[in-house]
């Protein structure tokens, strides 16, 4: 969360000569990041980053306090307000409210004068982005920004029923708020009503229009109310009302800070609105914020921090951050404020040690051991690595699509699909099944371009019952041309396959495409080349699978010390090249290799290589294996042979 | 006069081969290309070449007589054979500057097509080349994880905002009764988890995996990479945690770019750190697309103790640090790529994908 700081406003309570980059430069170090600095007449204006557990620094004084502590030379001057002096009339509303929706509740009637504020209220507020209204509205602001706790003011006259009944919504309860947008209430929101159910406050989140100030108001009701912050974040989410005090008050704020945002209110009313106090002061705190006392070791504080500080030094951090810490024997006791409820252990001191004493100023030591683990090099990172590769050098680009797709891009049928229960679009709903359909998408999308060919290794996912989805890498891709090549789709995976030390692959007519293969590494089934259409040609491997059979196994075959003997035999039948082949290598074991040369018509060439590695093969040795294949060939496949 | 006659054959046949030998070289010096180099040297070392004929006659002499012959027709011999080597040389010489006379060398090349690996892929190899030699071991993990996994191990209060559907998104399955609703995981810091309720310390890797959140602007996309490391062992401190981080900078971005870490928040370290790097734009004055010269990198800290605790390490005895960076964020953050808007790395379109 960011937030807007006027350097002359945080000069009145930081007692500085440091210049504002100056500022910026040691806050952004040590405490919070300044993401810059903008000049305005004559002023600056620090833009910044505040983390979410630090809430107590939304505010002029929270900086004033967190710089007073990290800057060198600079002193925290703190807030002083006075308490009115006492008498009044008793508190005129009934206040009805439930502690596990508030922690406290402060609140004050005034009579006041409404107009515009003074010039420098309304320059400091609109240098804070803050839109000045008017001196009624622009106090509560100011005092936000100022003490860090959200404030609001009712037209007194409009709380006709002098009741604030404090609850939760119920579902479908309307409001509308002081933007004058109407809001359908979810249930659990924290609300005031009147007492007779009418809601006339959504708290900590925005004000209700029929409650507001309005030009004529005489009498206020200022109010500050601590809420549970995860009440607040509910209704701000859910109804969408981003406001600066529903982004404090879902942080958490310091409820010992309510009664001091009142009391700087008064003030201010006092002095910008004529205002006059004339009630007592409500102050209801059924939730006080706990304080902490943490033992902090000084061997811990120095091995955390990878070098020995001196325990004064760390003594002298703290006290100067609000904690109260003090040296025991070989510890630190560190007592917290109630502004930092978000420190709480060991491990949270030593980081405020550590940051006041400022990381730049420690020293850079690569860890040089090494894991108890090795993955060895020929590891599935390896082999991803080195098939990206032969992909890209075979001419196919990479893409990445995402995971999650439409309806219309899952395979199968969508009862199948894992679906988010809170998807970001349509497009985005289901996780998929198969890269096909967002790769054929990439096709579709570059329809001018005449030759593509893309891969990519992503996850799918399987729903499993009771347990989480079966992640599976595949390996998919697409050659989408005039005429595309299912064998040129072939041919790159068992290229790139053998690669990867692949060689055994089966390529079966496929069952599930119309058009296509099944492949197999032995009897594992990997995955489908499937013929789209005659430009299309895609293909889906497991790639898990793949990954079991890589091997970057090396054996040497001794060189054949007699040379082969290589014929080529032409073959007309009607069945399978891989039949083929497999029948004539199954005659002899002198056939080494058989390899399909050519095709011509209904005719297929066979280059076969006969070898014996003990001695030279004789032209009458090799005629009887040929007639021996011949033989059979005509026998198993009724083949003709042409010699 | 057995003798004699011996002797004048031969010095006949010695005079035969010094003629063969002449004509030969005459030849071999008028040949005007290879082929006609070719012709002479059948003409005279071929099957029945003048030369080989000349030395089948060494049968007519007496053996005693032979030797001499010999060493003389071997000489010839040699001879003519290297003045043929040299004449192809010199004619191929010829040969090769009339073809380069032909190439016009500022024609185009013959390229074979060359693909693209996606710029993500090429960062992740930079990123897991510059982890590992510094010793840190590539794992992977699931992308749909258990909230467990995802949140409650790592120290996340039940209400934080991280684990509301508003930033993080679940998948509409049965919640597990110990490991409460899926998720896709958000950050790849639940493989902390599953590194260390699987591993034992000393740990030392590097986990690249897909993350998603709800969000899509000019700097999230809804589908993500985060590169998260993560170091376990005796006594780790904020040093070597730095050690690490200044390492990876200046791998990465050059040794030009500076790094530095401030305070930050984050439920899973303690003390918590952001990063930040010097602009490469503006080399660190401050610009448009800077902070004050700064740009910020991502998190990391020292693990937090509950978070070892949730996996059976003993905190007083191991420390360790974490950090988790966006892949597209360093990539970004790279001088001179000029990616303004996240999105466009997931672009489908040739015209992107080809340019790198």
């Amino acid at each position: 969360m960011n937030i807007k700081i006027v350097d002359s406003w945080l000069r009145e309570y930081l007692d500085t000569k440091e210049s504002a980059v100056e500022i910026a430069k040691e806050l952004s170090l040590t405490s919070v990041s300044v993401e810059r600095i903008e000049k305005k007449d004559n002023d600056s204006i620090y833009d910044i980053e505040v983390t979410t557990n630090r809430p107590d620094l939304m505010s002029v004084l929270g900086i004033a306090r967190e710089a007073g502590a990290v800057l060198k030379n600079a002193k925290f001057i703190d807030l002083k307000t006075k308490t009115p002096t006492k008498s009044l009339e008793q508190f005129p509303i009934k206040i009805t409210s439930d502690p596990k929706l508030v922690n406290r509740i402060c609140a004050v009637v005034l009579e006041v004068e409404i107009g515009d504020s003074p010039k420098e209220i309304k320059d400091r507020l609109e240098k804070s982005d803050i839109r000045s209204l008017n001196n009624l509205i622009d106090v509560t602001n100011y005092v936000m920004r100022e003490v860090g706790h959200p404030t609001h003011v009712f037209d007194f006259d409009l709380l006709v029923n002098k009741q604030l009944n404090i609850r939760e919504s119920k579902k479908g309860e309307i409001v509308t708020t002081l933007d004058g947008k109407t809001h359908v209430l979810q249930g659990k929101d924290i609300v005031a009503d009147d007492g007779n159910g009418k809601i006339i406050d959504l708290l900590g989140v925005m004000g209700t229009a029929n409650s507001v100030v309005k030009s004529d108001t005489k009498k206020i009701l200022f109010f500050i109310d601590n809420n549970n912050p995860i009440n607040i974040r509910n209704t701000s989410m859910s109804l969408g009302i981003r406001s600066e005090a529903a982004i404090l008050n879902e942080k958490g704020v310091d409820p010992a800070l309510s009664l001091k945002a009142l009391l700087r209110g008064i003030e201010l009313y006092e002095k910008i609105a004529n205002g006059k106090v004339v009630s007592e002061i409500f102050d209801f705190y059924p939730n006080k914020p706990k304080t902490v006392t943490i033992n902090v070791s000084i061997e811990k504080i120095n091995k955390v921090i990878g070098i020995s500080l001196d325990p004064q030094k760390c003594i002298e951090i703290l006290n100067n951050l609000g904690f109260r810490a003090k040296k025991q024997n070989e510890k630190i006791i560190v007592e917290t404020p109630t502004i930092r409820p978000d420190v709480i252990m060991e491990e949270d001191v030593i980081e405020e040690i550590a940051r006041v004493y400022g990381y730049h100023n420690l020293p850079s030591i690569i860890p040089t051991f090494l894991p108890n683990k090795v993955i060895g090099f020929a590891n599935s990172f390896y082999y991803e690595k080195r098939i990206k590769t032969a992909f890209k050098y075979f001419g196919f680009s990479e893409v990445y699509t995402y995971s999650l797709v439409s309806e219309s891009l899952f395979d199968g049928p969508i009862e199948n699909a894992l679906k988010l229960k809170n998807p970001l679009s349509n497009d985005m709903t289901y996780l998929r099944n198969s890269l096909i359909p967002s790769l054929l998408n990439v096709i579709a999308n570059n329809k001018t371009v005449d030759e593509l060919k893309v891969f990519e290794i992503a996850n799918v996912y399987l729903k499993r019952q009771n347990d989480l989805p079966k992640e599976t890498q595949m390996l998919s891709g697409i050659i989408s041309k005039k005429h595309a090549s299912f064998y040129e789709v072939k041919g790159v995976i068992e290229q790139i396959l053998g690669d990867a030390g692949i060689r055994n692959l089966v390529f079966k007519k496929s069952n599930k495409s119309s058009l296509g293969a099944s492949i197999y590494i032995d009897k594992d089934y990997l995955g489908e080349i499937e013929v789209l259409d005659t430009n299309i040609v895609d293909f889906e491997l497991n790639f898990d699978t793949i990954l079991n059979h890589a091997s970057n196994t090396k054996i040497f075959k001794p060189f054949a010390k007699f040379p082969p003997v290589i014929e080529d035999l032409s073959v007309i039948c009607t069945f399978q090249t891989q039949d083929v082949i497999n029948e004539i290598k199954n005659q002899s074991e002198k056939i080494v290799d058989v390899t399909l040369r050519d095709t011509y018509k209904d005719s297929r060439t066979f280059h076969i290589i006969y070898q014996d590695f003990e001695k030279n093969l004789t032209k009458e040795e090799v005629s009887k294996i040929r007639e021996n294949v011949v033989k059979h060939l005509e026998k198993v496949f009724n083949a003709t042979i042409k010699e | 006069m057995k003798s004699f006659y011996q002797f004048d054959i031969l010095i006949d046949m010695e005079e035969e081969l010094i003629g063969i030998k002449n004509a030969a070289l005459s030849f071999i010096l008028e040949a005007e290309d290879l082929k006609s180099l070719e012709d002479t040297k059948l003409q005279f070392l071929g099957k029945s070449g003048k030369l080989t004929l000349a030395i089948k006659e060494v049968t007519k002499l007496p053996i005693e007589k032979r030797p001499a012959f010999g060493i003389l027709a071997n000489e010839v011999k040699q001879t003519i054979e290297e003045a043929l080597k040299d004449k192809a040389k010199s004619l191929s010489a010829v040969k090769r500057t009339t073809l380069l006379e032909k190439i016009d060398v500022t024609n185009p090349g013959i390229k074979p097509r060359l693909g693209h690996l996606h710029l993500v892929t090429q960062a992740i190899e930079e990123i897991s080349d510059i982890f590992e030699k510094i010793g840190f071991i590539k794992v992977r993990y699931p992308e749909v994880e258990w909230d467990y996994y995802a949140f409650e191990a790592l120290n996340f209060p039940p209400n934080h905002p991280a684990r509301d559907d508003w930033e993080t998104f679940f998948v509409d399955e049965k919640e597990s009764s110990q490991y409460g609703p899926m998720v896709l995981t958000p950050h790849t810091s639940s493989g902390q988890i599953r590194e260390m309720t699987t591993n034992k310390p000393p740990i030392k890797i590097l986990n690249i995996a897909k993350c998603y959140r709800r969000q899509s602007d000019v700097s999230h996309v809804p589908m993500f990479h985060q590169f998260e490391g993560l170091a376990i062992n005796t006594d780790l401190s904020i040093a070597n945690l730095k050690g690490v981080l200044d390492y990876f900078v200046k791998s990465y971005f050059g040794n030009d770019r500076v790094s530095r870490i401030r305070p930050y928040h984050f439920e899973f370290t303690e003390p918590s750190f952001e990063i930040d790097v010097s602009c490469g734009v503006c080399k660190g004055r401050g610009c448009k697309l800077c902070k004050e010269g700064w740009l910020e990198m991502g998190g990391a800290g020292m693990v937090h103790p509950n978070v070892l605790k949730n996996c059976g390490i003993d905190s007083n005895k191991f420390s360790g640090f974490a950090f988790g960076w966006g892949v597209e964020r360093v990539l970004m953050m790279k001088d001179g790529i000029r990616l303004d808007d996240v999105r466009t790395i997931y672009s489908d379109r040739m015209e992107f994908l080809e340019q790198f």
